[in-house]
């Protein structure tokens, strides 16, 4: 049982409210009450997108809903969302829940690609969470994933991690020598004049910059 | 029943068509029955380079619209009664044949030919989809430079998506006193990009532009050229022969291998 039946978040296109999956329709709206008289004067009149998760709303919920939120704030509802049209960022709320719950460094990842061949310039890869190849990914070719993206052999091409916004993303490769590298938003570029690197790597988001670092074993 | 290969590259001008009359000649110089297909329809070259563009008649795009038999286009070499050329058109283009079609035509020259070898046109669209088509095996050709290299990968990963395994590596033009200063990519770099089988490497060699221009493919000529001495061995290798690679780092002077022979290096 969750402390709280919903999750304030900022994210880049404003404040989302998160309805958490398993709590009942009644307590999401008694802690979301109780929550925005706390915090009314802090949120002002920003933009708010509610995330109802996988639950279907009827008319009367949606309006309940709207109603607790226009009462106990000044927050301009912009979006009641549900099911498949949860943002990515939603993925990224979950899992670090996930990694919370099981109390463990990893988490459950619902959807993994293993691909066991190289990458070829002109070829691109896009998939809805984590990606594994088993091969070379050459320049010219793409992989993106809203997961993490892992390489065994050499990543010479562009990866994009995390691409729905999760700056918790990483890109591995055995040999990290990407034209280019992006985690989430953040974007950097190979050094000109750089030699292949002899012991695997790793790349992650600090403070807005991609950095790389070895991964040794412990 | 004979084995059509498809010579491409993606990228135009790193020797595909050089490439195909060599290895046609090498073929024939041993005794095989090799016919040479022209692809690149609207921009015809082979023919040039082979001596034989004042004997076309029919070409390509007749025998596949039914305009006369396959015979009937098939150009006889001035030089090696065991070699043919099918030219392609100069006057019509890409869309002119279709997949379906080549197919076809490279079964029916697998009946009478060892050996098919279909010239690529450069470019991944319609040119480059009709001249895979009846393909059994690829050489991809490239030069030690960065863009080829990368059009060469693009186009192994079209071919691997295509169905055609097993492509091997043609790599043109190098200059060893280049590789020497580390100017030009080696042949370890260009393979640990691709990572396929190599079946030669061609030395950059002035003869090669003085033959393509005269029409004379330089592996006819025995006068000791290394770009021949390489095509000949290709032809060896595609026929399942093991030859070991040239050496171009070796001083090839008499003195140079005294030198080395008495402790001096070289």
């Amino acid at each position: 049982m969750h402390k709280y039946a919903v999750e304030f978040k900022g994210t880049r296109d404003g404040l989302t409210i998160f309805c958490l999956e398993d709590a009942a329709f009644d307590d999401i709206l008694a802690d979301l009450a109780e929550r925005l008289k706390e915090r009314s004067a802090f949120f002002g009149e920003a933009a708010v997108k509610v995330d109802v998760g996988r639950r279907e709303l009827s008319e009367e919920e949606k309006e309940a809903l709207v109603d607790v939120i226009t009462r106990y704030s000044h927050l301009r509802i912009t979006e009641i969302q549900s099911g498949e049209e949860r943002s990515p960022a939603v993925r990224a709320t979950r899992r670090q829940r996930e990694r919370e719950e099981l109390n463990l460094d990893g988490f459950q990842e619902g959807h993994c690609l293993v691909i066991k061949r190289t990458l070829r310039s002109g070829q691109y890869i896009r998939f809805p969470g984590t990606v594994i190849v088993m091969g070379d990914v050459n320049p010219g070719a793409e992989v993106v994933a809203d997961g993490d993206i892992f390489i065994f052999g050499t990543l010479r091409g562009i990866a994009h991690a995390g691409v729905g916004g999760d700056r918790n993303a990483c890109v591995a490769a055995l040999r990290l020598a990407p034209t280019q590298l992006r985690i989430a938003d953040v974007i950097s570029r190979a050094p000109d004049n750089v030699s292949l690197p002899d012991t695997p790597e790793y790349a992650y988001v600090n403070d807005d910059r991609i950095l790389i670092a070895a991964i040794t074993a412990r | 029943m004979g084995e059509v290969i498809v010579i491409t590259s993606g990228k135009g001008g790193v020797g595909k068509t050089t490439t195909t009359a060599n290895l046609g000649v090498g073929m024939a110089l041993l005794n095989k029955k090799v016919a040479l297909i022209d692809a690149d329809i609207g921009l015809r070259n082979l023919d040039v380079v082979m001596g034989l563009e004042n004997r076309i008649v029919y070409d390509l795009v007749d025998v596949v619209e039914g305009r006369c038999r396959t015979r009937q286009a098939l150009i006889r070499d001035k030089r090696y009664e065991n070699l043919y050329l099918l030219p392609a058109a100069q006057t019509r283009d890409k869309s002119a044949v279709s997949p379906e079609q080549m197919r076809k035509l490279c079964e029916e020259l697998k009946e009478e030919f060892d050996y098919v070898f279909v010239d690529c046109p450069a470019g991944i669209e319609q040119g480059f989809r009709n001249a895979i088509a009846g393909a059994d095996r690829a050489i991809i050709v490239t030069t030690p430079e960065v863009s080829a290299v990368r059009d060469a990968d693009r186009i192994i990963g079209l071919l691997e998506a295509a169905g055609l395994r097993g492509p091997r590596l043609l790599i043109n033009r190098l200059r060893p006193e280049m590789v020497k200063r580390g100017d030009m990519l080696d042949i370890d770099d260009i393979l640990e990009i691709l990572a396929i089988d190599l079946i030669g490497v061609v030395p950059d060699d002035e003869k090669i532009i003085i033959s393509t221009n005269r029409g004379e493919p330089v592996a006819a000529q025995e006068n000791g050229s290394l770009a021949g001495q390489a095509y000949r061995n290709i032809v060896r290798r595609i026929m399942g022969e093991e030859v070991p690679f040239l050496n171009f780092y070796r001083n090839r002077s008499l003195l140079g291998r005294l030198k080395k022979l008495i402790g001096f290096g070289g």
